[in-house]
């Protein structure tokens, strides 16, 4: 399938999508199902506005930590039945720092406890999953320097061999410069492991930054080795543009020059989200942005090697996909995008996109009014704006947000951080959604989670597939279940490719259930707890 | 402790904060920046002329302009005070809609600039001096109202537009949503500055549209596609360094407003002089793109990649990022020729300077032995670019050298 094109991809799925008409439905939980929150805070908390969406007492369904801007930080225990409306209960987790701009999950010790890594202004701390939700401060233990700086992105993989993660952190704006920030992005920060010791190094500085606001480690060729890509704000970098860096063990890392085929974009990089939407065998890239957004796609995949050159075409405007402004509401000005994510949210097989909207306060000449995205993909590969019908489509200064399944009922459910205004949460009630299936992925010894892997899941003959990551969005992570809509199959066939390369073997798996694939086993049903 | 700022210096704090916000402001196109530097620099002069002997107003020169901007000359004023009150209250207005950042820079500068010339006058001649300065200030924001450019919404671009029909016409080259229509179609029907009216400066056409491959207009596009293809490194960095990207740059007027401040220190002007210098600088360039856009429309001609991919290779594409508007003529050309043509006839054709405005990006500084040599390669750099055609530049930079004679003209000195 790697080489198929995307219109004989279109052909294909035209005999095997569920829905002519892409439908999908939410419903505004009450009372934010229980969440009372807001992201606050004025000039140094402009961006940022993150949730971590993980499980942390062992019942499978998504916990929060909510960033709190200048406030105190939050954690929510998910109390929601299985199938039922979603329902979240105040915790007392440890972690509620103030000055946060996001978080994201990661077992960095491979304790089969979830880790946290905090972003803030001021230092960034890695807090100890303890369990049962509970965390502790870890910067010490493992010698995880969190600077000082305005931190705004971050992205984790494990280099080959490693027993620790590498954590990059993205920086922003010197704080100090205030008559003149432009020009001031602060060093990115890559933290590797010390050695073979479960400690981090010094941080290496990634030079030059240009302000990142979304970075993700991606495996753009499928190579086995990841790179990190790098979603810059040109509001304030001056002569930068996006970066993709080669990150190789042992290695400094290098960014990719336009001689090795890397194009110059410049553009207000907020979020990225990563999948295969043009079914080539490798991943695509949603860059959210102020208004327009783009969809990157590899301009040249070789027929039988992997591709050499990290060339990008923007394919936002033929898709569908530019949301560049409102569409609805009286307020046409342009839009701001945030956190983007791709999930297939009526499980027809066809994986959508959703972008976070909101003024970055009070900009005049963009939209106040902006309304969240919802494009839901069609048959033909062109994408179909459903926030308005959807329900989804509210108009708040939004930011982070997380879509994943948190009452495990095979749909996927949305949470958003806005600035100054209480959280939101999306039920995903659709009725008539496709068969869905979702996966946790576990490797043996370090990374447990199989960050890195790559996912693929086959449905009559067609092939779906995404990156297991820890990264990207906007200051926002999720880790858990690994989601794909079926359409009207009942069944799928399902082939990881583990972190560095090793396929295995396509196992069939029946639709509408959880699954957990473990390296060198067949996939084992889990059973959820109600 | 450091002296208080001179006048010149405060002239110089606040300009190199305006180039800042116009990057950083994203309505700020270069038609719409030239707008804003032309009624800045009018504020700036006429603060000046009214306090600085020897100086007269542009009422009656300027369209519009029919009184100077107060009752009469006021006395024992503080020129570096009047000067900051003009700059806060002009800054203030045109960047109104610049972002968080942009606020936080402009209240600063306003803080420190206070700060820094606290003590050098009296009180009562501090205060009177800057509210002198607003008082100009407000009266050219009130002349500035209804020039046709004052409202600018959707970034610009308006919400539908429908392309003229024919093979010769500009079409959307962007793959941006809101670049599916021209930027300012209706531009070059604002009221100019010193020329006449928009049209006061008129050009050829460009060759006919054709595809046949003896035709001038197929000759001309090839010379874009050979060249692009065939570009030596520093054909390229002279596209880069003249590129003035929109939102990335402090725009084409942005860049002749730094090069008039580079030439104003290297020569030790007085602030006198470089008010005068900015005026004119900042008024032609503001009426070639006036004029430029006139013509733009008019002809509403199409981008080399259109008609390159069209005729002569379908996979090719602009070096540069094409402009979202029609080709003909070329606006960088037009504006830099009437920058040149203001400056050489106010200065000389023997100023030799060496320009550094895109230093902090990290691109080299270029030196030039005039202002001509300096627009000519602006001009040329929009073929090595891709993004115009030669007629473009040739007869845009003809155009501009017509549009700066007016700006020229203005009679400052009493």
């Amino acid at each position: 399938m790697r080489h198929v094109s995307f219109f004989l991809t279109s052909m294909l799925l035209g005999s095997t999508a569920f829905a002519a008409e892409p439908t999908v439905k939410f419903s505004l939980e009450p009372d934010a199902a229980g969440i009372t929150h807001k992201y606050s805070g004025e000039y140094l908390f402009t961006v940022g506005g993150g949730v971590a969406a993980f499980d942390c007492n062992d019942d499978f369904k998504p916990d929060v930590f909510l960033a709190g801007g200048e406030g105190a930080s939050q954690f929510y225990v998910n109390r929601s039945k299985k199938d039922g409306a979603l329902r979240f209960e105040k915790h007392e987790s440890g972690a509620e720092l103030a000055s946060a701009t996001g978080a994201y999950p990661i077992d960095i010790d491979t304790d089969g406890k979830m880790d946290l890594v905090i972003l803030r202004v001021g230092e960034n701390v890695v807090m100890k999953g303890e369990g049962n939700c509970k965390f502790s401060r870890a910067n010490e233990q493992w010698n995880f320097d969190g600077g000082d700086a305005w931190s705004t992105a971050y992205a984790a993989t494990w280099e080959k061999g490693a027993n620790f993660p590498t954590i990059a952190i993205g920086n922003y704006v010197d704080r100090a410069r205030e008559d003149d920030p432009w020009g001031s992005c602060t060093d990115n920060w890559l933290h590797r492991p010390n050695g073979g010791e479960k400690s981090f190094a010094k941080p290496l500085a990634l030079k030059p930054s240009y302000c990142p606001l979304s970075i993700l480690f991606t495996d753009w060729n499928r190579s086995g080795t990841p790179s990190l890509r790098m979603s810059n704000d040109r509001e304030y970098y001056e002569g930068g543009q996006e970066q993709l860096w080669k990150v190789e063990p042992g290695k400094e890392p290098v960014r990719y020059t336009d001689k090795e085929g890397w194009r110059y974009l410049r553009i207000w990089g907020m979020g990225i989200a990563d999948y295969d939407l043009n079914s080539d065998g490798y991943p695509d890239y949603v860059l959210s942005s102020m208004a327009d957004n783009k969809l990157q796609a590899l301009e040249e995949v070789p027929k039988d090697a992997k591709p050499e050159k990290p060339g990008y075409v923007d394919v936002a405007f033929k898709r569908g996909v530019t949301a560049h402004r409102p569409y609805m509401g009286d307020d046409l000005r342009p839009s701001t995008g945030w956190h983007t994510a791709i999930e297939d949210v009526n499980n027809d097989g066809l994986a959508d996109i959703f972008i976070a909207k909101g003024n970055v306060a009070e900009m005049p000449d963009f939209a106040m009014h902006d309304p969240k995205n919802m494009l839901m993909q069609g048959e033909d590969g062109k994408f179909v704006e459903a926030g308005g019908t959807s329900g989804i489509g509210t108009s708040k200064i939004s930011r982070g947000a997380a879509l994943m399944d948190f009452n495990l009922d095979g749909l996927v459910d949305a949470m958003v951080v806005n600035r100054w205004e209480n959280v939101e949460v999306f039920r995903n009630v659709s009725t008539d959604a496709g068969n869905w299936i979702e996966f946790a992925l576990r490797e043996e010894g370090a990374n447990r989670d199989a960050i890195g892997a790559w996912i693929e899941v086959k449905v009559d003959g067609r092939v779906m597939a995404r990156e297991a990551i820890s990264g990207g969005g906007h200051v926002s992570g999720q880790l858990g279940f690994w989601h794909f809509g079926l359409g009207p199959s009942d069944k799928a066939e399902v082939r990881i490719t583990w972190p560095h390369g090793e396929a295995g073997p396509w196992a069939q798996v029946a639709a509408n259930g959880f699954y957990l694939i473990e390296k060198g086993r067949d996939p084992s049903a889990i059973t959820v707890p109600e | 402790m450091a002296a208080p700022p001179a006048a010149a210096e405060v002239l110089e704090r606040w300009y190199k904060l305006v180039l800042l916000l116009v990057r950083h402001t994203p309505i700020y196109s270069p038609p719409v920046a030239s707008r804003a530097f032309a009624y800045m620099a009018t504020a700036v002069y006429e603060t000046m002329a009214a306090i600085s002997p020897g100086w007269q107003s542009l009422a009656g020169q300027l369209n519009g302009l029919k009184e100077p901007p107060y009752k009469e000359k006021p006395q024992g004023l503080d020129l570096a005070h009047a000067l900051h009150g003009a700059l806060e209250a002009s800054v203030s207005s045109f960047f109104v809609r610049t972002g968080p950042s942009g606020q936080r820079a402009l209240k600063s500068t306003v803080r420190k600039v206070s700060a820094d010339l606290a003590g050098s006058v009296s009180d009562d001649v501090a205060a009177r001096s800057e509210d002198f300065g607003r008082s100009v200030a407000t009266r050219i924001l009130e002349w500035s109202d209804g020039d046709g450019g004052a409202v600018i919404e959707n970034m610009g671009f308006p919400m539908s537009y429908k392309p003229k029909e024919g093979k010769a016409h500009w079409v959307p080259t962007s793959t941006i949503g809101l670049q599916q229509a021209p930027l300012l179609p209706n531009w070059g029907n604002n009221r100019t500055f010193a020329m006449p009216d928009g049209g006061a400066c008129p050009i050829k056409g460009p060759p006919a549209y054709s595809e046949e491959k003896d035709s001038p207009f197929y000759k001309e596009a090839l010379e874009v596609y050979d060249t692009v293809k065939n570009l030596t490194p520093e054909q390229r960095a002279i596209a880069r360094f003249w590129s003035d990207d929109p939102m990335l740059s402090p725009t084409p007027p942005g860049h002749w407003i730094s090069i008039a401040m580079q030439v104003a220190k290297q020569r030790n002007m007085t602030v006198e002089e470089c008010a005068d210098m900015l005026l004119r600088v900042s008024v032609a360039v503001a009426d070639g793109f006036i004029a430029c856009w006139r013509v733009k429309f008019e002809v509403d001609l199409l981008r080399p990649v259109t008609y390159i991919k069209r005729v002569i290779d379908p996979k090719w594409n602009s070096p540069l990022i094409t402009p979202p508007f029609p080709e003909y003529p070329s606006g960088h050309s037009t504006q830099s020729g009437a920058a040149a043509a203001t400056l050489t006839t106010l200065l000389g054709d023997n100023i030799a300077f060496e320009d550094a405005t895109h230093a902090r990006d990290g691109l080299p500084s270029r030196s030039f032995k005039n202002f001509w040599e300096a627009a000519n390669e602006a001009g040329i750099s929009r073929l090595y670019g891709g993004i115009h055609y030669r007629a473009a530049i040739d007869h845009g930079l003809e155009q501009g050298r017509c549009v700066g004679t007016y700006a020229a003209n203005l009679k400052t000195r009493v």
